[in-house]
């Protein structure tokens, strides 16, 4: 699918790359960058098989459509710690302030909505205006995204120097 | 000054709450465009921060209907959005913001942008002092009633403000524009209903949209008291006038220390003053501002009381309960006490229990001179 686009696959890995890093860097001061991606087709390997899922911790995943040109949806893993720890960075406090199931939906929710908004700002540029859905959140140790047979999925997998990892999921097939 | 923040995300109201955590600013919230409507038309903020993708109603359209409403649509707007895409930042270009923020976003790039806008101070920086009851201030009357007019420089003619007049509202738009106003008074009486227009003026302006506006209105409008509740009048009092009333609510809307006219303090004790009459409202203010007068005394090393009866005609069960309380205050702080008043204080008092024992001086000197006796 990203190969079909007329965006450099290089250069489309370059934007999820960069909207996740920015984001970061803006927000929580802090390095996190893209380690490998891989490629799967909607009968692929379901993303629980990603390291960090197999742990049996409790993930918190942000998710967010958009809609347009290119239409799909983005997920964001991480673990519930991972979660905790980036809502007290984000909003100043103690992790033990923090821990309540709302704020840390809330802070994920808008992290979310900031790195596929820059995402989505620039496939913009690229020409392929799109919308972006209210985000959501999902949670627990046990569930899979299965996505539509249609779409194509491309999982991009992070990490910072001190060994967090966050996993950008994309969904995604050809739009209005 | 005060910034509504207008988001449905908690986070990002933190944040924006925790970036000014320093400064003098009031910060208001909403989760959606229609909490951020009714709180922007109530409270009036100097600044809104904007985000475009919400439920239950959007910033596109919470600015639309803002812009639509001339009460509130001249109030300076900053978007913030994910989505910094060319349609989005053209669309909300057409309805009229004053800036637009991608996010993420950083702090100082927050501080900046509405640092651009409003006269930004730190927490104690320049803050001016409270103005007092016996502080010169300016009144504009908004009156075309002359007897109304009179009765009112008549009223207040024992206070140090400055009333001015002026029998129309274009008038006073000018007069307010030249010259400093702390308080205008305005008639809902005038032709045409020109006093609601003239609020809207007053509130989109910048000079004056933060002047507390007092409206007069007959007591039996009730549809013109009805329309001054929704209009942002910062109160309202009724005709005919209650003088006492008025004065009250001018100091009330403007918030005026009170204390100053009921407490003094001398080189070595304080004064505790009750006037001629005292009004409910007199009590009300010497009883609150009690224990914090007491605790200045306290810390300023003055160990004793005069409370002052000199001007009273009579004894009123009000007063006594006020003495009462100021005694047992100051028994309880071991603070010695001293009661100063006239003939007819000293004869009421012998008719009531509670106040057959005081010990009444005829002058402040006699009980000073009494108070500086060492206890035995």
């Amino acid at each position: 699918m990203i190969s079909e686009l007329p965006i450099e696959t290089e250069r489309f890995n370059l934007i999820v790359a960069n909207a996740v890093s920015s984001v970061f860097q803006t927000m929580l001061s802090r390095h996190i960058e893209l380690d490998t991606t891989s490629s799967h087709d909607a009968n692929g390997a379901p993303v629980r098989h990603i390291p960090i899922t197999e742990s049996g911790q409790q993930l918190v995943v942000g998710n967010i459509g958009f809609v347009g040109k290119l239409t799909g949806m983005v997920y964001l893993y991480m673990t519930y710690p991972f979660a905790i720890n980036i809502a007290s960075e984000m909003l100043g406090m103690d992790p033990h302030e923090v821990e309540e199931d709302e704020m840390v939906n809330d802070v994920i929710g808008e992290l979310s909505n900031m790195i596929v908004g820059h995402f989505k700002n620039q496939l913009d540029e690229h020409g392929y205006g799109c919308r972006l859905t209210i985000p959501s959140i999902l949670r627990g140790s046990n569930f899979e995204v299965e996505p539509v047979r249609s779409a194509s999925r491309q999982v991009y997998y992070f990490s910072t120097p001190d060994d967090q990892h966050l996993i950008f999921d994309l969904l995604m097939q050809p739009g209005d | 000054m005060k910034l509504l923040t207008v988001d449905d995300s908690k986070t990002v109201r933190i944040i924006v709450r925790k970036a000014f955590k320093g400064y003098d600013l009031n910060i208001l919230e909403a989760a959606n465009g229609v909490e951020g409507l009714a709180i922007a038309a109530k409270e009036m903020p100097d600044l809104i921060l904007l985000d475009v993708t919400m439920p239950v109603m959007d910033g596109i359209e919470m600015l639309t209907k803002l812009k639509s409403n001339p009460l509130v649509k001249n109030i300076p707007v900053i978007m913030l959005t994910a989505e910094g895409g060319r349609d989005t930042v053209l669309k909300i270009a057409k309805i009229g913001v004053r800036d637009y923020m991608v996010k993420p976003f950083k702090e100082d790039v927050l501080l900046d942008k509405v640092g651009r806008i409003l006269d930004l101070k730190l927490v104690g920086e320049e803050v001016e002092a409270r103005r007092t009851i016996l502080d010169k201030v300016q009144l504009l009357m908004v009156e075309d009633k002359p007897a109304i007019v009179e009765q009112v420089r008549e009223g207040l003619k024992h206070t140090p403000w400055e009333i001015h007049h002026s029998t129309n509202t274009w008038n006073a738009v000018d007069f307010a524009q030249n010259n400093t106003v702390d308080l205008f008074l305005v008639s809902l009486n005038l032709p045409e209903d020109s006093s609601f227009e003239l609020i809207q003026i007053l509130r989109s302006n910048r000079k004056t949209k933060s002047v507390p506006v007092l409206a007069m209105v007959v007591k039996t409008d009730k549809n013109r008291y009805a329309k001054a509740q929704q209009m942002g009048f910062s109160g309202i009092v009724t005709k005919p006038l209650e003088m006492v009333e008025l004065e009250a609510r001018v100091a009330r809307c403007m918030n005026l220390d009170m204390s100053p006219r009921y407490y003094s303090f001398e080189q070595k004790y304080m004064v505790i003053r009750f006037p001629e009459k005292p009004t409910g409202i007199d009590l009300s203010e010497i009883s609150n501002n009690l224990s914090k007068k007491l605790s200045e005394a306290v810390d300023s090393g003055l160990s004793r009381i005069i409370i002052d009866l000199q001007n009273c005609k009579s004894l009123e069960v009000g007063i006594i309960k006020q003495v009462l309380q100021i005694t047992q205050s100051c028994r309880d702080l071991s603070l010695e006490h001293a009661l100063v008043g006239n003939d007819s204080i000293v004869e009421q008092g012998q008719s009531f229990e509670e106040t057959k024992n005081w010990k009444v001086y005829q002058s402040i000197e006699s009980a000073e001179e009494l108070l500086q006796v060492p206890v035995s």
